[in-house]
């Protein structure tokens, strides 16, 4: 069997094996043929999950130190998935797209099968390389920030930035939300989600280091998902509506914050005061 | 005989792909542009003026890194806070010990702040149980010290024997990486040097801290060996737990 797949043009041979073997083969071949173009440290994507093919946390990071690599999808993945993006316009975040993808970049129907969640894979790699474009764009210095600009509305320029980028799947990208919505996809979803609000955060040069780091990552991502929402039923050809959605959700989420302030002041001075009435009655607290 | 057709399609694939690249929106790469130049300009020469290479960190030392400065944020703030509501009961029994209380707040005050620049530096995630500590740290402070002095004494020893110790595992730690890199004829980059030396006054100061609380009879609190032993096993505890979350 593995002589007459030595012999034999694959694609010739793979219509007749059944689905099981014909995987198997193809999964050698890219083995062999990838490989060799994986990072020094590829030997962590053997202990990764399949889904998980690129960083979202980047530990310890340091001026003096080469970043991590951001991701660990083989060049063939990136081929099929770079060349699926054009058809999305299109056919939407679909098997289509991936499958004309996967042809346009010269290669076979079957390879499809590198990527073992088709559609989805699709989905993720648009949403972990529009990110790797939105860091790209600040460190080449296509964004500019003015001097002296505060943090908050950095980021509204960032996340306005990131939306910009979908005008162009703005059609298909409910679709998108759809299958991130589904159980099994929410866990991947959802750290995508994390890891662009943290690199927005980043970007825009928040540098908590308290509880509030938390509390901000969740409000940048409730502020971006939402805003998707939006952006897929924005009938404005510049995303006006979206813009000005982001702008009064950024304004609930001031209000909110001071509400949450002037609590904590009000129980911290009841707080002391209690403490100090007591301790000058002579109370040994 | 399918794989002409085969050929020739992907071949045309190619051109298509050629001319598609030009456009910016399909131009993918995850990597940034920036990211990429700083991966070619480093480990080269280190901007110290120096000859030697820079010690490259591997993936496990940046994993490292992470979690020790987590912690060591995590436990100056305890730190202040358990001398913040020591304090005041402490002072009112024995004024004698304020300069001594204002001393080590102090001192602590400064490493939290040491500690938070390192950590917005280096881009590290702070522990998600900020807020728990910053109770218990509290709740710590306030029974120890309603215990009486010697109680109070007994804690800041606890504590400071198990923080000690830990920054003590780190600087050992780093003194591995920096024999590693004089193995390999490469050195550490400034800013490892200078966190080494950081850690390294730290301790010394975080002992220093535990000498005053034996000074100041903290033997002699009543259940003492209970006590230490609590407070010690919660301390490894937090630490655990702050490594990872």
């Amino acid at each position: 069997m593995a002589s007459i797949a030595r012999i034999c043009p694959r694609r010739a041979l793979t219509s007749s094996l059944k689905p099981t073997q014909s995987l198997r083969l193809l999964t050698t071949a890219s083995i062999r043929t990838s490989r060799p173009t994986t990072t020094p440290l590829s030997h962590h994507s053997q202990s990764l999950s399949k889904y998980q093919s690129y960083q979202t946390r980047r530990p310890y990071h340091s001026t003096l130190h080469p970043a991590l690599p951001v991701h660990e999808y083989t060049n063939s993945q990136i081929a099929i998935l770079e060349a699926s993006l054009a058809h999305t316009p299109v056919h939407g975040f679909t098997n289509t797209s991936v499958l004309l993808g996967a042809r346009d970049a010269g290669f076979l129907d079957v390879s499809i099968q590198l990527l073992p969640n088709g559609e989805y894979d699709l989905i993720l790699f648009w949403l972990a390389s529009r990110r790797g474009l939105l860091r790209a764009a600040v460190e080449s210095g296509e964004i500019q920030f003015p001097a002296g600009q505060d943090v908050q509305s950095k980021i509204k320029t960032l996340i306005m930035k990131r939306m910009k980028m979908n005008e162009e799947i703005r059609g298909q990208w409910s679709d998108a939300l759809a299958q991130m919505s589904l159980l099994g996809n929410i866990p991947l979803a959802l750290t995508e989600l994390h890891a662009l609000s943290n690199d927005i955060l980043t970007l825009a040069g928040d540098t908590s280091v308290d509880a509030s780091w938390y509390t901000r990552r969740a409000a940048v991502a409730a502020i971006y998902a939402s805003a998707e929402v939006v952006m897929t039923r924005d009938p404005t050809p510049d995303m006006s509506e979206t813009e000005s959605f982001v702008e009064r959700r950024f304004e609930d989420k001031d209000i909110l914050a001071k509400k949450v302030e002037v609590v904590g002041q009000c129980v911290s001075f009841f707080g002391n005061t209690v403490v100090g009435v007591a301790r000058s009655y002579g109370l040994k607290i | 005989m399918e794989s002409l057709p085969a050929l020739r399609r992907s071949a045309l694939a190619q051109c298509r792909r050629q001319s598609r690249i030009n456009s910016p929106l399909y131009l993918d790469f995850l990597a940034p542009i920036a990211l990429r130049a700083q991966r070619r300009n480093a480990s080269t020469t280190s901007p110290s003026g120096s000859s030697k290479p820079r010690y490259t960190l591997s993936k496990e030392q940046r994993e490292y890194l992470d979690s020790s400065l987590r912690v060591n944020q995590a436990g100056e703030l305890a730190a202040t806070l358990i001398y913040t509501a020591q304090t005041p009961q402490i002072v009112r029994s024995h004024p004698h010990l304020r300069p001594l209380m204002k001393h080590m707040y102090d001192q602590e005050a400064g490493h939290l702040k040491t500690f938070n620049k390192l950590v917005a530096q280096h881009q590290v995630r702070p522990t998600a149980m900020y807020p728990l500590w910053e109770v218990a740290a509290t709740f710590l402070g306030w029974s120890t010290a309603a215990l009486g002095r010697e109680a109070a004494m007994a804690c800041t020893e606890a504590v400071e024997t198990e923080i000690g110790s830990h920054y003590n595992d780190q600087v050992r730690e780093i003194l591995l990486w920096e024999a590693d890199a004089e193995q390999r004829g490469e050195e550490l980059d400034d800013e490892l040097k200078e966190m080494l030396a950081t850690f390294r006054r730290i301790r010394d100061e975080e002992l220093e801290h535990l000498d005053h609380a034996v000074a100041h009879d903290s033997k002699e609190a009543k259940p003492y060996d209970p006590l230490v032993d609590v407070i010690r096993f919660g301390c490894r505890a937090a630490i655990k737990i702050s490594e990872k979350v």
